[in-house]
């Protein structure tokens, strides 16, 4: 057990590394005078070339590189030239913001997917099966902004029920709840279908398996075959997947965020690349891989956890 | 993903290749929702061949008679946009960027993604190692930050798109097919190749690869899914194709502010795009239901 | 009357006759007037007409009635109990004024700090913090007189050395404000730093030119002994960064900085929101709301549009032509629109090939239908550009005939140039606002008919702005903001060698034309002037330029006293809400 702690933490540190320097190169050849971007376009060159002096922009890059890791390391993130201020004035409240974002769609999009699949796998091709495998297929292929100009023209423009930005804002009388409707209801939308097909896939799976014939054949109760053995066994393989959702959740939602001018994460993460703003884009890369590798470590040992195979070998 | 391969195993009697092809095709019948799919598709791939035929105007054209009435009308099936331009014709010719941009590269993805895929599954050892540790830290990063980071650093262009797929798709290509690969090379026919002394590129890229391509297949249409809809969202997102030529992407962006008055205007992009990819995914579904039947 | 006037200025009482005798219209006569030092008060008394109500009318209104409505009589209509105005804008962070680059930058700052001078939405500039300013004949020098008894929000008097610490931090180089763009010319000089830059060439830098350059004469009293004549000194000083701060605060600004304005910032959330609550103690009339919060939505017009249909904000600060369309259905909302000297400009840099021959560059500018480009780009708001960066609502304008699309005839200039079939070239333009590449593109397709093929390259914003003043972007398309005064424009835009001279053009003729122009004050002599440097622009110069806009932007019906402003500046405590 120790060793498996051992060895993904040894790996984490080493994605880390790779991406910071993967992600600081890149950030190189990013067009534009981190300066420039600070002053704006209508300073003189002179101003520019005083300010690149003073930040110390003109000294070559590795000794920047180790620099800036270890400024990260101390909890130094940069200035952003989008934001004018530390990097640590924004991200913290966007990533806090994110996340009521993502957890209140992961509390909705588990419970229904594993619902949703089971009773398609339950019977494999059946009528119901046919509805929820090709409406999960529907869902899942309409993009995120397409159901957002949907749903906000039904339910913004033309039934005028709910506001049709979520800034998170509650001056002009909408609550957070009602602003949080329509971004919720987009992530799940796109996000439910694919976890309803694992489930499924594995359900079926399941079910031929011989034991459930068998139990079924012994003459239990259907019911108490599919709760007691079926599903226990179906959740291992999706559970992984599920897991995974977090990282589309946390760090994926750009577009969500930016159709409803939601102050997350992913609305950072695009103005800053749009605006080339090298430290959000460096911070926040770093953060979402983070997130990512975590998400993985965590899934892997949940993964050992819930199968005997690999508890006990 | 999860067709075993061994359905596509080569010990069928020989015949006719393209016999075998069209008998193939035919399977498709079985499958309703497959045939959804194969037909949606086909709308889309027959209205990019046919763009300068049925397009009623050029796409980029104002139409200054119009003044700003943007409503569909005799003139315009479907209204303009917001700069006064047939949106049909824009519909039209925006599917040949779709069409062009993602299969291309998903094309690119796969030629890197089965030859990396398949060095680390054939050899494995070291070569596995590197391969997949590279391709670990690439799918670590969320797809949409890699192709924002992408993009804003080389600029938006068709062709940075087609690297951003590439960069992004191939490593899970390699994932997949480093898999087969791995399963395949304890087959019989491929020790008979190595008997022979076929090189091991022949035996790669001759036996391995092709006895591969059921679960690739089906992965490729899911793809295309994928790869259209993130040229939807780059686009959207103010990342994509330069102007003035038409994508979908884009149009919604570009009337979205619109939406109150000339719904129209971004509800239809929004369902050609959704169209080509649902499409795309009931194509994949079908033909996965007859590789699994078959 | 004549007498007390000539004190304030010796040009003064000539142009009270013109005034009388019809040469000079109302209009102009106030701007001229008020910028030799007369009071705005004295000189609408002259000009016989009502200031508020001059005021008032410059800027129109779809729906006239609502904007007449006078600020009193909509105080003492009832408030609303949520007495809050939400306004969308961009919010970014506001640590340092100085080096604001955008308008929306200041917006928020503007409610806590004053300018010395303010100009207001007919294009006339007033003194503010100011009490009076007076010229000397020459323009080269000129006395600030500060109002009196201004106090801060920290009950310090607003004094010459404040506003003089502030004069000398935008001049100062390493502050890095764009003021330092507007006076260089008469406040600063270039001197060697006795460094060396990596190619060997001798590092120079800025100073101010004289050591008395910035005077202080006595506690309210504040002389500019400048370089050069300079017409335009309180115009300049309704820049956007320049914003009086409080010294102690070492420029820095913040939730509850000091400041002289009617707002004191108590909440700020860079990308999120900015809440400023009505201060007690304001110097000027108090205003009648009792809090402004800017919400931040964001670069995409269609959540300012959805904001404002769900009622989460009452006004944008800006709207752009995407959203124009569903602004006008909205009912609650009212229309504001201001003719301007905003504009964008296909510049072309003569120090390249291409542009190197004027013969092809007028040709570029024959090519344009300038009127369509106006329907096309930006639904026909405003009017079509005459290629010489000189605005109808300028004084000085001239009008010339109007340079018509003439294929024929440009391509006829083409090949006299040795390009008969035309030739390939490529533009940058910026993405946002969007009519600016539809612009573009419009305009492309007509530089086609020419035989000029031009590749559009469509730039994020803060990428064209990397480039929009440097060599290596031989054809770009450039907004410029509006500036009261052609010869400001001229003076910043096409002068040899100044910093903003995006297009390296330089033609001694017209720079020795640009300064004479700039030392007349009688508007009809400057006038006659103006029409030979038009003609040059025409002729000879580096642009193309396909229109004018009109700015507007969309407010709830229930805000009283909102006019918009040429700049999109907002002045806040104007503002009152109706129930």
């Amino acid at each position: 057990m120790i060793g498996f702690f051992a060895k993904r933490l040894a790996y984490l540190v080493f994605t880390m590394l790779v991406v910071s320097f993967i992600i600081y190169t890149i950030s190189e050849f990013t067009p534009g005078d981190v300066a420039r971007k600070i002053l704006g376009p209508f300073a003189t060159k002179n101003q520019v070339e005083l300010l690149t002096e003073e930040m110390g922009l003109n000294r070559p890059v590795f000794i920047r590189y180790f620099e800036w890791v270890g400024q990260t390391l101390s909890g130094d993130l940069g200035y952003s030239t989008r934001y004018k201020t530390e990097v640590n004035n924004i991200i913290w409240g966007r990533l806090y913001n994110t996340m009521i974002l993502a957890s209140i769609a992961f509390a909705i999009i588990v419970p229904a997917s594993i619902l949703f699949g089971i009773v398609a796998g339950m019977a494999e091709a059946s009528k119901l099966d046919r509805t929820i495998s090709v409406a999960s297929i529907v869902t899942t292929s309409v993009p995120e902004f397409a159901s957002g100009v949907f749903l906000s023209w039904i339910f913004v423009i033309w039934l005028g029920i709910l506001p049709g930005t979520s800034t998170l804002d509650t001056g002009a009388g909408w609550s957070i709840a009602s602003q949080l409707v329509l971004p919720v209801a987009v992530m799940v939308l796109y996000d439910l279908g694919y976890v309803i097909r694992m489930v499924r896939a594995s359900m079926v799976e399941v079910m031929m398996r011989p034991y459930i014939r068998t139990a079924v054949l012994k003459g239990l109760r259907f019911r108490e075959v599919i709760l007691k053995h079926a599903v226990r066994n179906a959740m291992i393989a999706p559970f992984t997947v599920i897991l995974l959702q977090i990282n589309y959740l946390v760090t994926g939602v750009v577009v969500v965020e930016a159709v409803f001018a939601y102050p997350g994460f992913g609305r950072m993460m695009l103005e800053g690349a749009l605006s080339q703003d090298i430290a959000i884009i460096e911070a926040g890369a770093l953060f979402a891989v983070l997130i990512a590798v975590v998400t993985q470590i965590v899934g892997d040992f949940g993964y050992m956890l819930l199968n005997p195979r690999i508890r006990f070998s | 993903m999860t067709t075993d391969v061994r359905n596509f195993g080569a010990t069928r009697p020989r015949d006719g290749k393209l016999a075998r092809l069209l008998r193939r095709i035919a399977l498709l019948r079985e499958s309703p929702v497959g045939m959804i799919g194969a037909g949606l598709v086909l709308f889309w791939i027959l209205v990019a061949i046919l763009a300068p035929l049925i397009s009623p105007y050029d796409p980029n054209a104002n139409d200054f008679e119009i003044a700003r009435d943007w409503y569909p009308s005799a003139r315009h099936w479907l209204g303009t946009d917001n700069q006064s331009r047939d949106l049909l014709s824009r519909i039209i010719w925006g599917s040949r960027t779709v069409l062009i941009v993602a299969p291309t590269a998903v094309g690119c993805a796969y030629v890197i993604g089965c030859l990396m895929g398949l060095l680390a599954g054939y050899y494995r050892g070291w070569v596995d190692l590197v391969v997949m540790r590279i391709s670990d830290i690439i799918l670590s990063f969320p797809v949409i930050i890699l192709y924002m980071i992408i993009i804003a650093n080389f600029g938006p262009s068709a062709f940075n798109i087609i690297l951003a797929v590439t960069f992004i798709a191939a490593p899970q290509i390699t994932r997949i097919v480093r898999g087969l690969t791995l399963e395949l090379r304890e087959r019989d026919y491929v020790a008979a190749a190595k008997m022979r002394g076929e090189s091991a590129w022949y035996i790669m890229l001759v036996e391995i690869l092709p006895n591969a391509r059921g679960p690739l297949i089906v992965d490729a249409c899911l793809r295309m899914g994928y790869t259209t809809i993130a040229i939807g969202v780059l686009g959207f997102l103010g990342l994509g194709l330069p102007p003035p030529d038409p994508d979908w992407g884009g149009m919604v962006k570009d009337s979205y502010a619109l939406m109150s008055t000339y719904p129209l205007m971004s509800i239809i992009p929004c369902m050609a795009i959704s169209s080509l990819v649902v499409g795309f995914n009931l194509l994949a579904d079908g033909i996965r239901e007859i590789g699994l039947r078959d | 009357m004549s007498e007390d006037i000539k004190k304030i200025h010796p040009y003064l009482p000539t142009l009270v006759n013109q005034l009388r005798a019809g040469k000079v219209d109302r209009r102009e006569f106030l701007r001229t007037s008020t910028l030799l030092g007369l009071s705005a008060t004295a000189a609408y008394t002259l000009a016989g007409c009502d200031e508020k109500q001059e005021e008032q009318q410059s800027s129109t209104t779809e729906e006239a009635p609502a904007a007449t409505t006078t600020t009193t009589e909509t105080q003492q209509a009832a408030a609303p109990t949520d007495n809050v105005i939400r306004i969308g804008m961009r919010v970014p962070a506001l640590e340092d004024p100085a080096t604001f680059s955008w308008v929306y930058d200041s917006n928020v700052t503007r409610q806590v700090c004053d300018y010395l001078t303010r100009t207001g939405v007919d294009n006339v500039t007033r003194p503010w913090l100011l009490e009076k300013w007076e010229a000397s004949p020459d323009l080269k020098t000129w006395t600030l007189t500060l109002k009196k008894g201004i106090k801060w929000s920290n009950g310090d008097e607003l004094v010459a050395d404040h506003a003089i610490w502030n004069l000398t931090r935008w001049l100062d180089e390493k502050v890095g404000s764009s003021v330092v763009g507007l006076m260089k010319g008469y406040m600063l000089t270039e001197y060697d730093t006795g460094q060396k830059d990596d190619a060997g060439n001798p590092k120079m830098g800025t100073k101010l030119w004289a050591d008395n350059a910035i005077e202080k004469v006595d506690d309210y009293t504040i002389r500019l002994n400048c370089k050069e004549a300079q017409l335009a000194v309180p115009e300049h000083l309704f820049h956007y960064p320049a914003l009086i701060l409080h010294p102690s605060e070492n420029g820095k600004f913040g939730v509850n900085a000091i400041g002289t304005g009617a707002f004191t910032l108590t909440e700020l959330e860079v990308g999120k929101k900015a809440v400023l609550k009505k201060r007690d103690g304001y110097w000027g009339k108090a205003p009648a709301v009792d809090s402004i919060e800017f919400i931040d939505l964001g670069d995409d017009p269609a959540a300012s549009v959805s904001a404002l249909a769900s009622k989460q904000i009452q006004g944008l600060y800006e709207a752009s032509v995407s959203q124009f369309a569903a602004l006008q259905k909205m009912d609650h909302i009212t229309i504001y629109q201001v003719s301007t000297g905003q504009t964008a400009v296909a510049r072309m840099q003569p120090i390249h090939d291409t542009w190197k021959d004027p013969r092809v560059r007028k040709a570029m500018r024959l090519a344009i239908d300038s009127e369509k480009v106006l329907q096309a780009a930006h639904l026909g708001l405003g009017s079509p550009g005459e290629h010489h960066h000189v605005c109808p609502i300028h004084p000085e304008y001239a009008k010339l005939d109007f340079m018509k699309q003439d294929i024929e005839g440009a391509k006829k200039l083409l090949a006299d140039a040795g390009m008969p079939n035309g030739f390939e070239t490529e533009i940058f333009c910026k993405k946002d606002p969007d009519w600016e590449p539809q612009a573009v593109q419009v305009m492309a397709e007509m530089w086609k008919q020419i035989g000029v093929n031009v590749k559009i390259n469509v730039l994020p914003s803060d990428q064209y702005w990397e480039i929009w003043n440097v060599e290596t972007a031989p054809f770009a398309f450039t907004t410029w903001t509006h500036r009261p005064l052609g010869v400001m424009v001229l003076g910043l835009a096409y002068r040899t060698g100044v910093p903003w001279n995006e297009s390296f053009y330089s033609n001694p003729k017209f720079d020795e034309t640009l300064t004479r122009a700039e030392g007349i004050l009688d508007v009809e002599e400057r006038r006659k002037v103006m029409v030979e440097l038009e003609q040059i622009m025409q002729e000879d110069g580096p642009i193309v330029q396909p229109l004018w806009r009109a700015v507007f932007t969309g407010m709830d019906k229930r805000i009283q006293g909102f006019q918009i402003h040429p700049t999109y500046y907002l002045f806040c405590e104007e503002w009152s809400l109706t129930a």
